[in-house]
């Protein structure tokens, strides 16, 4: 990958996403704001404010950092949120609807603060809670969130006939909702979330609990939508799901943006990005000896002030130098006390790509 | 299963404009609509009132409320203490004396009527049959309203509805739907309580009708002087148990802990911290309503009572400024939907 700033340590990318740009993402993602192609192009109404722009923003929980510096701008498009549990997706999605405040740094929604009324104006939010008022029938859910957003009975109606069908609800939403499956139930979520014709969908893990059908059929409305204009936000904790969905993704490690991009590009990114990895083992002099002999370890430091040793191993390709280390060990024998990535991004997004939990 | 994802985004029609007035109207009746479920605390509440309502009725049925046969001391009815009264014959001065009336006649003053004992017309004798009351409504008063009533009905039964338009949906995490509308923060919160204070007031005030009814004629007398310090204090209660629900994430325990140690340890204590307590400007109603109807209204036992005005410009001043409070600090407030 052809990039100036390789050098750069992944946590401290300053995301700048624009999906109605037709200029290729960089990665890292330059000051100017340059955006990637869009297979979704925008029609929305034109605006030089973005959708949604997170500006350098912090959240503290007691001393948790939920968020830190997170700075994201979307106009358009699929934008997948992948990241650990507690990696920070779910605090940006609350911001990004108003419900939480930023501690530091601003959210704005079409140029509003995400906190005013109005901003929600913008914003379909379909939350991760499976809370719901139970005693309802979906259709009547549905028609209550269309009235509180402010519509007549008549056009209440209208649009909640409206999204049943997009939603594939209509025929099966006179039922209560405590009789209805998770698929049904994520379903009439996001009914409601379509309600208002927003421009920007906040969906929370939208597709847990849903059967590979119905997975498949949800997966055509989000394509659907961003067809139509619509600008997603999807958080999921399966890379595998989001990649069908769109090629854009928004990492997040330890409350931070630790990547955007195309998945590509950061696969490629990571096959240059430099791991630092701590391993601590028997015998750790003839296992650095051992391992500087990989063609992917670029250094080795070795540290005898502990007990038992512990060596500080730089390498390029993380995917094969962990393949090509594992294959070492079990040949070799060697007992390894412990490995510790000191890179926790990178780890995450390594996590991810190589299609775990963010926790190798 | 019809295909999904394909058909048009929702329409929009020009003359559909959403209105975060019809909005903050829906979103009223709809609190009030769920707060029609009955809940646990209400069940409670409700069996105290039933409790209370048949005690009263025992009680007016058996003896009534008259003082003769209600407790004077431990284990002395004022009937008793007259009878004792009555043994005082030897006393040297003739009536009028005021050493005599101050002594023996104390503490029935304005209640029993003293007479010459026609054998020496230096003793005074105190017959039951001379009692010029017996101050049943105003024991009623005392003891059923301002006492079981508003120290615990009418608390308990606001704090049961009016804690609940937040509390009840925070529990069940539906609070998330309202709170993702495009509707003013301050306006949810005013909403929810104008959806739950018809409860809060159907529910004290049927409940102070049923005890009413229990006491019988003195209950239609105390509904007629009462109910306008009823219905005050349940709105200013209302308005306080709405932001505690607004507020904590255990507003019934804290209200109760308010209502229990605030309301009724505080307002019974002497000094001016009890003018503090919203019920001691109800009770400060009832005891201007017991005394502008004739009523010796010091049997209430409400010391230092305000007067009509400054009662009802502190209850007023109590509920529009803690809803004023609820709806700026609700604004500012953060709701975390997983929590």
């Amino acid at each position: 990958m052809n990039n100036p700033e390789l050098g750069t340590p992944i946590t401290d990318i300053d995301s700048r996403v624009s999906h109605a740009q037709a200029e290729p993402l960089p990665f890292p993602f330059p000051e100017s704001g340059a955006g990637r192609a869009s297979e979704f192009p925008s029609n929305a109404v034109p605006t030089s404010e973005p959708l949604l722009l997170f500006e350098q923003v912090s959240k503290w929980y007691g001393n948790v950092l939920a968020l830190n510096h997170v700075t994201l701008e979307l106009r358009g498009g699929i934008t997948g949120l992948v990241g650990a549990n507690g990696a920070g997706k779910s605090t940006l999605l609350r911001m990004a609807n108003g419900q939480i405040i930023p501690t530091l740094g601003r959210v704005m929604v079409r140029g509003i603060d995400a906190r005013d009324w109005q901003a929600r104006r913008y914003v379909g939010y379909c939350p991760d809670i499976d809370a719901f008022y139970e005693d309802f029938s979906g259709r009547r859910f549905v028609r209550l969130m269309a009235r509180l957003c402010g519509y007549s009975r008549t056009e209440a109606t209208r649009r909640t006939e409206e999204v049943l069908e997009r939603v594939g609800m209509r025929d099966r939403a006179d039922r209560k909702l405590r009789g209805y499956s998770k698929g049904m139930r994520q379903r009439v979520k996001i009914a409601q979330a379509l309600l208002h014709d927003p421009e920007l969908l906040i969906l929370d893990e939208p597709l847990s609990g849903i059967d590979p059908i119905g997975r498949q059929e949800l997966l055509e409305l989000f394509q659907g939508l961003a067809r139509q204009g619509k600008c997603l936000l999807i958080s999921s904790h399966e890379l595998e799901a989001l990649e069908k969905l769109t090629n854009h993704v928004v990492i997040m490690a330890r409350g931070r943006v630790a990547a955007v991009g195309t998945l590509s590009q950061i696969r490629d990114l990571l096959e240059d990005h430099p791991l630092s990895v701590r391993i601590t083992a028997e015998k750790a002099r003839a296992l650095a000896r051992q391992l500087l002999g990989l063609p992917e370890v670029l250094a080795v430091e070795v540290d005898e002030s502990t007990e038992p040793s512990s060596l500080v191993v730089k390498a390029h390709n993380p995917k094969r130098f962990f393949e090509s280390f594992a294959n070492l060990v079990v040949e070799e024998q060697i007992e390894v006390k412990k490995l510790e990535p000191l890179d926790e991004s990178a780890h995450a997004i390594l996590g991810y790509l190589l299609g775990g939990s963010g926790k190798t | 299963m019809p295909a999904i994802g394909e058909s048009n985004p929702v329409a929009e029609d020009p003359h559909a404009a959403p209105s975060v007035v019809t909005a903050f109207c829906v979103l009223t009746v709809e609190s009030f609509r769920r707060h029609g479920q009955v809940r646990q605390m209400v069940w409670v509440s409700a069996g105290l009132l039933a409790l209370v309502v048949a005690s009263v009725l025992v009680v007016s049925l058996r003896t009534g409320w008259g003082l003769p046969d209600r407790r004077l001391q431990r284990g002395v009815s004022h009937r008793q203490h007259a009878d004792r009264l009555d043994m005082v014959r030897a006393l040297p001065l003739p009536i009028g004396g005021p050493g005599v009336m101050l002594a023996a006649v104390g503490p029935f003053q304005g209640i029993v009527r003293p007479q010459d004992d026609p054998e020496d017309p230096r003793r005074v004798t105190f017959p039951f049959s001379n009692f010029l009351n017996d101050w049943a409504f105003m024991n009623y008063s005392r003891w059923v309203v301002l006492g079981a009533f508003l120290g615990f009905v009418l608390p308990l039964f606001t704090l049961s509805y009016a804690s609940a338009a937040f509390g009840a949906e925070r529990e069940s995490r539906s609070l998330v739907w309202v709170m993702t509308r495009p509707i003013p923060r301050p306006a949810i919160y005013l909403a929810k309580f104008f959806g739950a204070l018809p409860w809060c007031l159907v529910f004290t005030v049927g409940g102070f009708v049923a005890l009413c009814f229990a006491g019988g004629e003195l209950g239609r007398r105390a509904l007629e002087l009462y109910w306008p310090a009823t219905i005050g204090g349940t709105i200013a209660f209302a308005a306080l148990f709405h932001l505690i629900g607004a507020l904590f994430k255990r507003p019934v325990v804290v209200g109760l802990v308010y209502v229990f140690f605030f309301e009724a340890l505080v307002a019974a204590l002497p000094g001016s911290l009890k003018q503090l307590s919203i019920t001691f400007y109800a009770r400060s109603l009832m005891y201007n309503a017991a005394s502008s109807a004739g009523y010796p209204a010091g049997m209430l036992d409400v010391p230092q009572a305000a007067s009509p005005a400054v009662a009802w410009a502190f209850l007023g001043s109590v509920t529009f400024g803690l809803t004023a409070l609820g709806m700026w600090l609700f604004a500012r407030s953060e709701y975390r939907d997983d929590v």
